[in-house]
């Protein structure tokens, strides 16, 4: 609605953005075959769509957590958050393995005292 | 509950890849973190911050994701007896799983994407029929954005070597 990008300006702009909204194809494309049997192949096609499912993923996800950082008006989202949002978005299979190695982090972070970006 | 995400044990022939720099375990396991953290600051507002946990907590989930997708695009295919995931596989693995509300925006992808495939670089205006089922403020739609794909299949690359 909002970020309709009608954009015609140049082939610079269109690669920016290319890469600024989607995560490298070569990465996705590598997590993939890690998971398929040896003889399979991954079209470009079924890349490039996984490559969209997981950018609207994390927005989603992320949007929720950015939503209950502002009732609680706070301006960091954390992976708390992150964990929150799965769950109630109904990725509870994810959520329990997140908490646990949140904690694991957290603990770490504890450490290192280098938690914020 | 058969399928677990299982690592392949036994050595990556395939990946015949140069990574010097970065560990090449993590960067098999994980997606780049400076783009996953470009991505969930664009569902921000313009203060919000990211914590590092935060983005880490996101990077595993994304793997986890893509394995959970593209474990059940497999599945069909080889009780199809056919080696090669598509797009289409892939649309029918996320409604099979519950993802359902991926489904519309993904189709409207493909068909773009298909159409371009005849070198046609007839781009549509805002003709996406964007379906405002759950209340998210900064719900971003999928956009088709694979206008050139030989260069930015190169620049992908490049930012693999950099990260």
């Amino acid at each position: 609605m909002e970020d309709s990008i009608g954009g015609s300006s140049s082939n610079d702009n269109n690669i920016i953005k290319e890469q600024d909204r989607l995560l490298p194809i070569a990465n996705v494309g590598r997590l993939m075959k890690q998971i398929l049997p040896q003889n399979a192949k991954i079209s470009k096609e079924a890349k490039e769509t996984m490559q969209e499912c997981v950018s609207e993923f994390i927005s989603f996800v992320t949007s929720e957590a950015s939503e209950k950082c502002r009732k609680e008006r706070r301006k960091t989202v954390n992976g708390d958050d992150i964990c929150w949002a799965l769950a109630t978005l109904g990725f509870d299979d994810y959520a329990e393995p997140m908490r646990r190695k949140s904690r694991t982090k957290i603990q770490e972070a504890s450490t290192n005292q280098n938690d914020l970006c | 509950m058969a399928d677990g995400p299982a690592s392949p044990g036994g050595g990556s022939h395939e990946s015949g890849e140069h990574s010097p720099r970065s560990n090449v375990r993590e960067q098999d396991r994980y997606l780049p973190i400076a783009n996953i953290s470009r991505i969930m600051k664009k569902a921000l507002p313009a203060n919000g911050k990211i914590a590092k946990d935060a983005k880490e907590t996101v990077q595993e989930c994304v793997s986890e994701f893509i394995s959970f997708i593209t474990s059940e695009a497999s599945d069909k295919c080889q009780r199809e007896k056919r080696k090669t995931i598509n797009g289409d596989d892939l649309l029918w693995a996320m409604a099979t799983l519950g993802f359902e509300d991926y489904i519309d925006p993904l189709k409207i992808y493909l068909t773009r994407y298909r159409e371009g495939d005849t070198k046609g670089s007839a781009k549509g205006g805002d003709s996406s029929s964007k379906k405002d089922v759950q209340p998210s403020p900064n719900a971003q739609l999928a956009h088709q954005g694979s206008f050139s794909q030989g260069v930015s299949y190169t620049i992908s690359q490049t930012f693999c070597f950099q990260h």
